[in-house]
C-alpha cells in the first residue's frame, strides 16, 4: 500500500526524479569505474606476465626491464652456465631492434615503410606472441602481427623488406624476408610494430653476434623459481628477476593508482548520500503535514519510514542499474585512452569488467541510498504529532 | 432491575464512557515560554453523544481535542481512553490504539494526495494487516456510506472541498473507531457543502457513532446534542 504511495510520488514528481536519477547514476558509473580500476589492473598485469609460462627473466645488469638498447654478450657461454644450473627447464633468447619495414620499392601509392622492433626469437622457446595464422618463422621469414599484416596489404608467402635503422655501421642494411604468420604479440604497446624474425638472422643482420637483449627462463615444474633466480645470479654476471617479483613491484607502483580509485570511488559514493539526502530531506520537509497526519491515525512509525526509505531505495535501485551500465561504457572510453599511455603493453587492461565490482558497487550504493532516505524519514517521525498538526493548521 | 433484558442493556450501552478527562493541563513550551493551552479540563464523552467545543480562537479546542483521542499527553491530570491512561503509554501504543478505537477528521482533510479515494480509506485498514479484498470491500462500503460511491478511483485533487471532507470522514471511520474526533471539519468549506458535513454527523450520530466536533461554525454546533465551551484554557459554564 504504501510502497504504491511511494512510486507514485516519485512519479509525479517527474523533473526532480528524472536530476534524482541522473546524478545517482553518473555517481554510480564513477564508482563502478573506481571499483573496476582498483582491482582489475594488478589482474591483468599479473595475467599478462604468467600467460606463456616463462617464470623468470634475465636482462643485462643495471638496465630497465624492458629497455631495448642494451644487450647481454657471450650468449653462447652464457647458455652453457644456465644449462647447468638446476631447475632451468627452457631458455628463450631474445634480441629486439630497431628496424624498417618496408612493402615494395615505393613506385606504387600503397607502397609503405614504418619503424618496427624486430624480435629476434628461437620459435621452440618463446613467450612474445601467440601464433594466430601460419607458421612461426625461420630462415628468411618474418611474422606480423594482424594490424601490420592488414596495413601492408600483406597475405601469408608475401614478401617485405627488412631494414636496420640504427647503428653507423650496420645502418641500411637490409632483407627480404617471406610471411610466414600473422601472430598476437603480448606485450607490444599501441602503436607499436613488433616483428618476429628468427634470433641468428637478425644478429647477423644488425652486427650484434652472439648477444641477446634479454631471455625468457621456463622454471623446472619441480624448482622453485626464487631458488632457481638466487643460483643463477650467483653464477652469471646479468639480471635475474623472477615474473613475481616484477608482478610485485608493477603492483606497487600501482597501489597509487589503486589508492586513487578508492579515494574517488569513495567521494562518489559521499556524492550519492549527500544527493539521496538532499532530496528526501526536501520531499519528507514537503510533506510533514501528512507525515504527521498518518501518525495521527495510528499509522505506525516503522511503516512511515519504511515506505520514504523505499522511496530513496527504488531511486537507487534504477539509477544504480543505469549507473552501472553506464560505469561500463565510461570504462570501455577511458580504457581506450589509458592504453595509449607508451610503453605499456597494449594487453594491460586498466579497467578489468567482474562480477564482483558490479555486485559491490551496487550493494553500496543501496546501502547507502537507504541510509541516506532514512535519516530524514526517521527524523520527521520522531517529532510530535501535535505540534506538526499545529503548524500545518491555519 | 424490573425492566426488560433488552432495555437494560440499552441503558448500560449508552452510559459507557469512551473517554474521560480528569483536570487536565497542557503546557506548551513556546521558544523557552511556557504556554498554559489548558488549564484544568475535565470532561467525559460517553458512547453515542454527538459533542460540540465551541470558543474563541486559540482557546484550547484542538488542544483539547488531541488529548481525548491520545495524539498528545497532558502535562498533569489524566486522560482515561476505554479503561487505558494514555499518559501511561508508549508513543506507539497510544498509535495503535488510535488507528482501532479514534478516527480523526482534520480541518484541512490530509488525505494522500497520490491515493485515490478508496486507496485513501483504505489506508488505515491495511495498516491493521487485513487482505486486500476484505480491505476494498470495506473501504468501498464506507464510501457508499459517505455518499460518495462514485468517486472511488479519483484522487483528492479531482474531487470537491466537501467530497474530500468525506472522504475523510470514510477515512476516520474505517476501523470502527470508539469516537470520531473532528477539529473544524468545516473549516474549509462553503455553508453549503458544511451543512451536508453536518447531515452526515447527525445520521452517523443516529447509527451509533459518538462524535466530538471542535468547531467555530453555529450551525454545525447548533446540530449537536451537548455543548461544551472551552475559554482560556477552561471549560466554561
Ligand atoms: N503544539 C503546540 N505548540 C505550541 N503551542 C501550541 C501548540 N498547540 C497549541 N498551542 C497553543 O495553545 C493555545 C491553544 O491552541 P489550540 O490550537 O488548542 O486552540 P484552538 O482553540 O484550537 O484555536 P483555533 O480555534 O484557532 O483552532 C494557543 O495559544 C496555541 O498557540
Ligand atoms: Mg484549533
Amino acid at each position: 500500500m504504501l510502497a504504491r504511495y511511494s512510486v507514485r510520488e516519485l512519479v509525479h514528481r517527474p523533473l526532480r526524479t528524472i536530476l534524482a536519477l541522473l546524478g545517482v547514476a553518473v555517481a554510480t558509473a564513477m564508482l563502478v569505474d573506481m571499483l573496476m580500476l582498483a582491482g582489475g589492473i594488478q589482474r591483468s598485469f599479473a595475467e599478462l606476465l604468467s600467460a606463456r609460462g616463462y617464470e623468470l627473466r634475465i636482462s643485462p645488469k643495471g638496465t630497465l626491464p624492458f629497455d631495448t638498447e642494451a644487450t647481454i654478450p657471450n650468449f653462447a657461454s652464457l647458455m652453457d652456465t644456465l644449462a647447468a644450473t638446476n631447475g632451468v627447464a627452457g631458455v628463450g633468447p631474445v634480441l629486439a631492434s630497431a628496424v624498417i619495414l618496408a612493402h615494395g620499392d615505393g613506385a606504387a601509392p600503397s607502397d609503405l615503410s614504418v619503424r618496427a622492433i624486430a624480435l629476434g626469437i628461437d620459435p621452440t622457446e618463446q613467450g612474445l606472441f601467440r601464433l594466430i595464422d601460419g607458421e612461426d618463422p625461420v630462415e628468411n621469414e618474418v611474422l606480423l602481427d594482424q594490424p601490420t599484416a592488414e596495413a601492408f596489404g600483406v597475405a601469408l608467402g608475401d614478401m617485405v623488406e627488412m631494414r636496420v635503422a640504427g647503428g653507423l655501421d650496420v645502418a641500411g642494411r637490409s632483407a627480404q624476408m617471406r610471411v610466414s604468420g600473422i601472430g598476437e604479440f603480448l606485450y607490444a604497446a599501441r602503436g607499436d610494430v613488433p616483428i618476429a624474425v628468427p634470433l641468428e638472422e637478425l644478429q647477423l643482420l644488425t652486427g650484434k653476434l652472439d648477444r641477446v637483449s634479454f631471455a625468457m627462463i621456463r622454471v623446472a615444474e619441480d624448482a622453485e623459481a626464487e631458488a632457481v633466480r638466487t643460483e643463477l645470479a650467483g653464477a652469471a654476471r646479468v639480471e635475474v628477476v623472477t615474473l613475481a617479483g616484477i608482478v610485485a613491484q608493477a603492483n606497487e607502483r600501482l597501489s597509487y593508482f589503486r589508492q586513487l580509485a578508492l579515494i574517488l570511488g569513495s567521494v562518489s559514493l559521499i556524492v550519492t548520500s549527500l544527493l539521496v539526502g538532499t532530496i528526501m530531506a526536501v520531499s519528507v520537509s514537503e510533506r510533514l503535514g501528512t507525515i504527521a497526519a498518518l501518525r495521527a491515525i495510528g499509522i505506525s512509525r516503522r511503516s512511515i519510514v519504511g515506505s520514504l526509505t523505499a522511496e530513496s531505495l527504488i531511486l537507487c535501485a534504477l539509477a544504480g542499474a543505469a549507473g552501472l551500465g553506464l560505469g561500463v561504457i565510461v570504462a570501455e572510453y577511458l580504457e581506450t585512452i589509458l592504453s595509449d599511455f607508451p610503453g605499456l603493453p597494449l594487453a594491460v587492461e586498466f579497467f578489468v569488467l567482474r562480477p564482483e565490482s558490479l555486485a559491490t558497487a551496487y550493494v553500496l550504493l543501496l546501502a547507502v541510498g537507504s541510509v541516506a532516505g532514512l535519516v530524514p524519514a526517521w527524523r520527521a517521525t520522531q517529532l510530535e504529532v501535535a505540534t506538526l498538526l499545529h503548524a500545518e493548521e491555519p | 432491575m424490573t425492566d426488560t433484558v433488552g432495555s437494560v442493556n440499552l441503558e448500560a450501552d449508552s452510559d459507557r464512557t469512551i473517554v474521560t478527562a480528569s483536570d487536565v493541563v497542557r503546557e506548551y513550551r513556546m521558544s523557552g515560554v511556557p504556554v498554559r493551552a489548558l488549564r484544568g479540563v475535565s470532561l467525559s464523552v460517553a458512547e453515542r453523544e454527538f459533542i460540540a467545543v465551541m470558543g474563541p480562537s486559540g482557546s484550547g479546542k484542538s488542544t483539547l481535542l488531541h488529548l481525548l483521542g491520545g495524539v498528545d499527553v497532558a502535562t498533569s491530570g489524566r486522560v482515561v481512553f476505554l479503561g487505558q491512561d494514555f499518559g501511561r503509554m508508549s508513543v506507539e501504543a497510544r498509535a495503535r490504539l488510535r488507528l482501532r478505537k479514534v478516527g480523526l477528521v482534520f480541518q484541512r482533510f490530509h488525505l494522500l494526495p497520490m491515493l485515490t479515494a478508496l486507496e485513501n480509506v483504505e489506508l488505515p485498514i491495511a495498516a491493521l494487516g487485513v487482505r486486500r479484498a476484505e480491505r476494498r470491500d470495506r473501504a468501498a462500503s464506507l464510501l457508499a456510506r459517505v455518499g460518495l460511491d462514485d468517486r472511488l478511483g479519483h484522487r483528492p485533487g479531482e474531487l470537491s472541498g466537501g467530497q474530500r471532507q468525506r472522504v475523510a470522514i470514510a477515512r476516520a471511520l474505517a476501523n470502527e473507531p470508539a469516537v470520531l474526533l473532528a477539529d473544524e471539519p468545516t473549516g474549509e468549506l462553503d455553508r453549503a457543502t458544511s451543512h451536508g458535513v453536518l447531515e452526515l454527523f447527525q445520521r452517523l450520530n443516529s447509527e451509533g457513532t459518538t462524535i466530538v466536533v471542535a468547531t467555530h461554525d453555529p450551525e454545525l454546533a447548533a446540530g449537536a446534542s451537548r455543548h461544551v465551551e472551552v475559554v482560556d484554557g477552561r471549560i466554561g459554564s
